[in-house]
This record gives C-alpha cells, structure tokens and sequence, in this order.
C-alpha cells in the first residue's frame, strides 16, 4: 500500500465549510469555521472536549443547522434539511454509540431505512439485503456472520456493519467519531487497515481522536478546532505532538506526565481481604492508605470494575471482608459505604455517573443532598452555593448551574461526576476510568485534582486502562488478570512493559500506536 | 433540553436566571418560550373556558352546593392519582388500583358483617390496600419485573379475589355513623376532599423541596445513575407501591361509605382515569417529567368536563369521547411545547 502525503491538496474539495457558525444560548459552539476535505485523504479534527468537534460532525451529518455559513459540496453550495439530506449527499457518520438496532442482524443494520424492495414494495428482499452484505463486508476483508444480532458482536465488529453502512450508501466522506474508544489494540490494527482502504477508494474521511498516537499515525492533514474557532490546518509533516497539544489547548500544559509527590502512606482507609464473587473475580486483597494513590491496571473484563463496584457496595460479593476506616464493612449497601465516606466515580458516567437531563446544580448535589436539606427541606441558596463551589474548584465550563448535565462537553461531564462526590468530602474516592474520553486539557486539570486530593490525605483507588496514567499517578500499582490480582509495584521505576506482563495471560506486547492495553472487548458492567 | 421541562418547572425562579443570560437578545419572546408552566396555564384556561360556558348554558351547574354534591366523583380519582403521579414519575404504573380497592371493600364489609368493631373493619381494609401494594412493590423493586406486568396481574388477581371471597355478592347494611364520612361536610367540604388537599399539599412540597422528591425526578431520567448516588431506589418503589395500594384501600372505604355496598365491581376502570388525569396533567409517562399543579388541573378538567357533560347532556358516550380527544390534545400540546423549546 502506498501512503500519499497530501501536502496541499490539489483540485476541488469534496467538501467545503465556509464560516460556519453555529450558537447556543449565548455560547457559541462554532464561530466561522472553515473546513476544507479531499477525496481520498484522512483528516483528522482535533480538539479540547467543548472545542465545537461534535457540533461541526453533527453540522455535517446534517443534525443541527448552522446558523451561518455555508457548505460546498463538489463546489455547488448545498443546504441540508436532514440527516437524510446529508446521507443522499455522500456523507456518512459512524458515532461513538454504534449501532442503532443491536436486536437486529446485520443486514438489517446496513439497510435500515433503504431496504430492497419486491413485490411491489410489499416484501423486503431478504436475499438481496444479505448478497450485497455478503459483498459489503468482503471487500473491508472482514466476512461476518450475518444472521447474528448486531448487539452480540464485539465493538469492532459493529463498527465494520457501521462502516459498511456507510458504504452501501455510496458515500464518499465518511466521518468517524472517536472509532477506537473502546477497541483492543488488535481491533484498532484492523480498523485502521480499512480506514487505509477506505482512502485508496477515494473516500475523504474526517477522523475525530483524542489519542495523539493515531493521529499521527494515521493522518494525512490534521485540522485544530479551539472554543469553537478552526486554529488551523496542517500537514502530517508540518507539526508534532507537542505543538498540536499546545494549539489544542492554547496554553502550555502543567506537565501532565511528571511523576508527582510520591506520598508515604500514613495508616490503611481501606483493607480487602479475600473477597471473591464466583465468575467476576477470585481472592481479592489490597489495602489504601491515607493520601495513598493505588493505581488499578488490566485488560478490559479482568473484573476491576466488579471489584470496586463490590467495596462499594454496589455488587454483593459471594465471601471477603472490606474494612474501611478500621470497623468492617457490610457488603452490598452503597448507604452505609457512602455514610462512612466513600466515593465511586464510575467509569461510565453518561449511564451512571450523571442525570443527563438534570440540571448541574441538581447532578452535583445529588449524593450530598441531605446536607443541603436541613430538616428534610433542600434550600435553594445552599444548593446552589455548593454547586457554585464545586464548578469554581473543578472549574467545570457551564454557561449557567441551571443547564442540563447533557449540555456539558465530555471532560466536563467528567468533572461533574467527580464534583458530586468531592461535595461529600469522601475519605477513599474510587475511581473508574477517570479520564476516558477526556480531552488533554480536561486530562491534565483531573489530573492535578487527584494529585491535590491525594496530598489532601485522601486515599485513592483507581482504575485505568491507560498506562502512561497509570505510571505517573499511582504510588503503588496493583495489576489484574483474569479475576485475580496478579501483581503488585511500587510506581517508581516500573514501566509499561512491567505492567503488562503482569496484566497479559501470554507474552506480552506493547501497542505502539495506542496507549490503551485491552484484550477482550467484552463488558464490565453487569 | 426537552426532558429539564419537569425539572425546571420545579423551580421556574431558576429557570429565569437562564432566560436573562447572555441570549436574552430577542428577550420577550424567548422568555415566553422557555417559561415553564405553559401546559398548566393552558390546562387553565381550558378550565376556565368550560366553567364560563357551564355557567352560561346551565347557571345551576355552577353553584357550590351542587359542585360539593358532584364532587363525590372527583375525590377517589384525586387521592389515587398523588401516589400514581410519584409512580409515573420514577417511569413506572400501578395498573392495579382499581382491583385493590375492591379487594379492599370486600375485606372491609366481610370483616365487619362477620362481627368485627367498625373501627377495626376500617383498619383491615386500609391493610388489605397496603398489603396488595406492598405485593406489587415487591415484584416490581426487587423481583425486578416490569411493573406494566406485575399489576397487570394483580389488576385481574385482586379483582378475582375478592369475587371469590365476596361470592359475587354485594354487602350492605352498614351503620349510619359510617355513611357520614361520604355525605357530610365538614367546613363545606367532604372528609374526602380534605384528606386530598392535606395530601396533596404535602406532596406539592416534598416533590419541589424534599429529596426524596428529588429522588424520584432522578430515578425516572436514569435509574442506574441513582443507584450509584445512594439513592435508595428499590426502598422508594417498594415503598411508593404501598403507598398507592394503601390509598387504594382508603378510597374504598368512602366509596363503600358512599353506596353504603361493598362489592367485587367496585372501582371497576379506576385505574384508567386516574392514569388519564395524571398523563393529561403533563406528567410523562417515561419518567422524570411533570409537577403536581399540572395533576391537579388536570383532574380537574377532566372531572368539570365529565360532570359537565353529564349534567347538560346525561351521555355516557359523550364523555369517553371528549375525554379521549382531550387526551390527545394535551399530548400534543405537550409535543408542541417541547418543539417550542427545542427550537429556541
């Protein structure tokens, strides 16, 4: 396969954004951005959660309607009533949610909405729906069972009937939004072959990432969004890493990835012993100490998740004993967890972490209400006074404390979960995957948060699947594999490769273009 | 921004706040478009609309003596529709009131006819209601079945009880001093009517001020975000369930107390009209979304609308058919008020 590095691209534009603007409120989510996407090349957008990415893929995929500029398709000047609209126009959206019909199977998927017709339109015709599947996903040289329900397959997988949708429609730019969020490494490979294959057929693909690593393995030109402003747009070969973090975020970052105080822990918050759920994980013991950060390293379904969710209460475990703050806990009641002062912020914070159409105000205060509520009655002033403190100390970017959760980018989501449960001071603070989906900006502030809580005396337990994090955060390092602890390190010192040989059942690899070491896709949640 | 509706109108001070932001710009307009008691102010003036024509076409209709008299009819509907109303809200039903409330008058009259003190006739109905809602909240927080299931269940299993140990049979002969609590007022109005503006009163303010209310507003937009704040989800249905089968079992008391006949058909279709009047009050049937002004125009309407009706035309068929299209029509006033705020 041959790369083209496309320096300036010649010829027209498949598809010209010019001075596109796009408002909210008073915020303006898009101020005259201009966007220029060739035929055959892959352009990645990157951008601070809440920099306007999402607005401008949903511009372009014909969802929201901007309420200036305009957009040239092929250099004739194109308004899109719909999402249809922007479909029949070749443009193709592959979400971060997948699948809209995981009962379905496959062809149902790829045709949902344009089924071949018989008979008059009467039937649906079944055997052309799964002839042109067939073909579809050969030629991404990725055949698939095609009667299973799409629901059942592996994220990669959906992402292929995805892609495939996409080119049944014909479509000639393909945009994909944050693709490898949850793939294994293996998976990302075989992503990545197609999105290659993709280019060579002619498609323009905007690709939307927070990891750096694909960025640059990937692009052919990068295009810098910022508060909803274009920075810029570069070759490949124009720019490197630390240059487009710093047009990203339009500061120097507080080194990130410095290793911070390592902090000697002054007596055990929290001690496990022995805890076991049969088929999640197996004799489980670790113990957190007083301004302690353990960090928590595996493969996606080694049943970190599970166990954290167990000390909390939130799984009953078979047999164990958690003891926090020197007395045993009982297991399976989050009251009592909580009432001793303990925090989960869990990793899926759209589905468990906030109320998404609750205002912020009323997600921060929801696991601290009843200090809000003297005598049973929850006072406006107070409420809003501990919503106003936790925005200011996380410096959460919200217009108002009355707007939805759902308003809010992904970082500050994230920073919504956390805020809720620092609003009850917790003395151990668990953490899911604190930073998945966070865009660098957002990154560097959570981590500087942990980092001060910890020095605060807080012990914190927490989970990731990114190493780097790991490594830097953690004072000491537990690893899982397989429902078991595997191993234990002290941070200093240890490397990635330390880890995952711990955390791989086989001989360890290390992925170069992604810092995420996963293995299965399957859920952790239960 | 659609699903904030309930939450807002919770608090429409807050909601201000927003409205004066930075886009304040187009100001009135946009104002009026996010001010967040529109389906009540429209429920509102419905009313108004059907009270001013009552009492142009039939004077009498309106006069408080008579209002009183029909009010027998509203009250039983309203103090059921409050628990529903908190059923609703955390996304789910309690099909089975109509059922529960026979089952209760059954208990009630056979306790009593079988030689039971009145007063501890009363207390066996009120615990036969908590009991058959205390059964449904089980099945529905713990067992964790779909609540449309378990009371559909129930509706036909409580119902077929007391047929069973009510033999078919209507019960009478109760004692005067128990028909009053039906037909006397007190302070111009029924006991009954009382009960409901205690409880209702009461509800208003947990609903807009208390966690709990909070809770129930956070179970109905996403459960599994709940139950990881501590929010003691399977605690608040088990206990709203009861709560609703105990209502039930009040209700029955004073339908009894009003036919002076306990009899296995009682509070046949109940359960239709008091979801009707809480659905049509803007109460989401998804969860999450509605207040109680909105319940009690609601009720209200649909209750001056079917005594209306009644009164002037005595139609049975009328009534269902108005209701219905009132029905739609407050849903897609509801569709179009949120279009509205979309659109901003």
């Amino acid at each position: 396969m041959t790369e083209i590095t496309k320096d300036a691209p010649a010829g027209q534009p498949l598809i010209r954004l010019v001075g596109i603007a796009k408002s909210y409120g008073g915020v303006h989510a898009l101020s005259g951005v201009n966007l220029d996407l060739f035929a055959g090349e892959i352009h990645s957008l990157c951008g601070e959660n809440g920099a306007g990415k999402s607005t401008l893929i949903k511009t372009l995929g014909g969802s929201i309607k901007p309420d200036r500029g305009e957009i040239f398709i092929n250099g004739r000047p194109t308004a899109f009533s719909g999402v249809r609209a922007s479909e029949a126009a070749g443009i193709g959206v592959i979400h971060q949610e997948l699948v809209a019909f995981p009962h379905l199977d496959i062809p149902d998927n790829i045709f949902m909405g344009r089924e071949p017709r018989r008979l008059a339109g009467l039937y649906l015709d079944r055997r052309r729906m799964l002839r042109e599947s067939a073909a579809l996903l050969e030629s991404l040289g990725e055949p698939l069972e095609l009667r299973r329900s799409v629901g059942g397959m592996s994220v990669a997988q959906q992402q292929m009937v995805g892609i495939a949708r996409a080119l049944s429609q014909q479509c000639r730019v393909l945009i994909m939004d944050e693709p490898t969020a949850s793939l294994s490494e293996r998976e990302t490979a075989t992503l990545f072959r197609m999105v290659r294959q993709l280019r060579q057929r002619g498609v323009a693909i905007l690709y939307v990432s927070h990891r750096m690593d694909e960025i640059f393995a990937l692009s052919d030109r990068i295009s810098v969004l910022r508060n909803g402003a274009m920075v810029g747009t570069f070759a490949r070969a124009d720019i490197d890493q630390p240059q487009l973090i710093r047009l990203m975020v339009g500061r120097e970052l507080a080194q990130a990835e410095a290793p911070g105080r390592r902090h000697a822990s002054t007596g055990p918050v929290l001690a496990v012993r022995g805890l076991t759920k049969a088929g999640f994980y197996e004799d489980i013991s670790l113990t957190v100490g007083a301004g302690e950060i353990v960090g928590m390293a595996g493969l996606i379904g080694a049943g970190r998740s599970d166990v954290a969710k167990s000390i909390f209460g939130l799984i009953k475990p078979d047999s164990g004993d958690v003891e926090f703050m020197g007395a045993p806990l009982p297991h399976g009641s989050v009251r009592q967890a909580m009432r001793r002062g303990m925090a989960l912020a869990p990793e899926d914070r759209q589905h468990a972490g906030l109320v998404l159409p609750m205002t912020v105000e009323q997600n921060l205060s929801m696991a601290a209400l009843k200090s809000v509520s003297p005598w049973g009655i929850t006072r406006k002033k107070k409420e809003r006074a501990l919503a106003a403190r936790m925005v200011k100390d996380l410096s959460v970017k919200t217009a108002a404390v009355t707007l939805p959760a759902r308003s809010l980018s992904g970082g500050n989501q994230q920073k919504l979960v956390l805020g809720k449960w620092l609003a009850r001071t917790p003395k151990l603070l668990i953490l899911d995957e604190p930073t998945r989906g966070v865009d660098v900006g957002a990154k560097a502030e959570i981590y500087q948060l942990i980092r001060r809580l910890a020095a605060d005396g807080m012990a914190v337990l927490m989970i990731s699947s990114d190493l780097p994090e790991v490594l830097s955060l953690s004072d000491r390092i537990l690893v899982m594999r397989q429902g078991r602890i595997s191993g234990e390190l002290p941070a200093a010192g240890a490397t990635q490769e330390d880890v995952l040989k711990m955390a791989m059942p086989d001989a360890p690899q290390v992925d170069p273009a992604t810092n995420i070491i996963t293995d299965s896709p399957g859920e952790e949640i239960v | 921004m659609t699903a904030t509706n309930g939450m807002n109108a919770l608090h429409p001070a807050g909601n201000k706040n927003h409205g004066t932001g930075p886009a304040a710009g187009p100001g009135a307009l946009k104002r009026l478009a996010s001010f967040p008691w529109w389906h009540e102010v429209i429920l509102a003036i419905l009313l108004i609309c059907l009270l001013t024509y009552a009492g142009s076409v039939a004077p009498m209709f309106l006069r408080p003596g008579v209002q009183i008299g029909l009010s027998d009819r509203l009250w039983n509907v309203a103090l059921l529709a409050l628990p529903m109303m908190m059923i609703i809200l955390t996304g789910g039903i309690d099909l089975s009131v109509g059922s529960t409330m026979s089952l209760s008058a059954v208990v009630f009259a056979l306790t009593f006819t079988h030689g039971a003190p009145l007063w501890l006739a009363c207390v066996a109905a009120v615990a036969t209601g908590l009991a058959c809602g205390f059964l449904n909240g089980i099945f529905v927080a713990w067992v964790r079945v779909h609540p449309l299931i378990v009371t559909l269940a129930t509706l036909a299993a409580f119902r077929g009880v007391a047929e069973g140990i009510s033999l078919g049979r209507g019960i009478s002969g109760f004692p005067p001093g128990f028909q009053a609590i039906a037909h006397h007022n007190i302070l111009g109005l029924r006991p009954e009517g009382w009960l409901f503006i205690a409880a209702a009163a009461y509800t208003a303010i947990v609903l807009a001020k208390a966690p709990f209310g909070r809770y129930l507003y956070a179970i109905g937009h996403n459960e599994m975000a709940a139950r990881y704040s501590g929010i003691p989800t399977a605690k608040m249905k088990l206990f709203l369930y009861s709560l609703s089968g105990m209502a039930a079992g009040a209700a029955a008391l004073f339908a009894v107390a009003r036919v002076d006949t306990a009899r296995a058909n009682l509070g046949y279709g109940m359960e239709l009209k008091v979801i009707t009047a809480v659905v049509f009050g803007g109460v989401s049937i998804f969860g999450g979304r509605g207040n109680i002004v909105g319940v009690i125009m609601g009720l209200l309407l649909i209750y001056e609308t079917r005594e209306f009706i009644s009164w002037q035309w005595n139609n049975d068929n009328l009534i269902s058919i108005i209701i219905g299209g009132l029905l739609i029509t407050s849903v897609l006033l509801q569709v179009a008020l949120r279009a509205g705020k979309t659109a901003q």
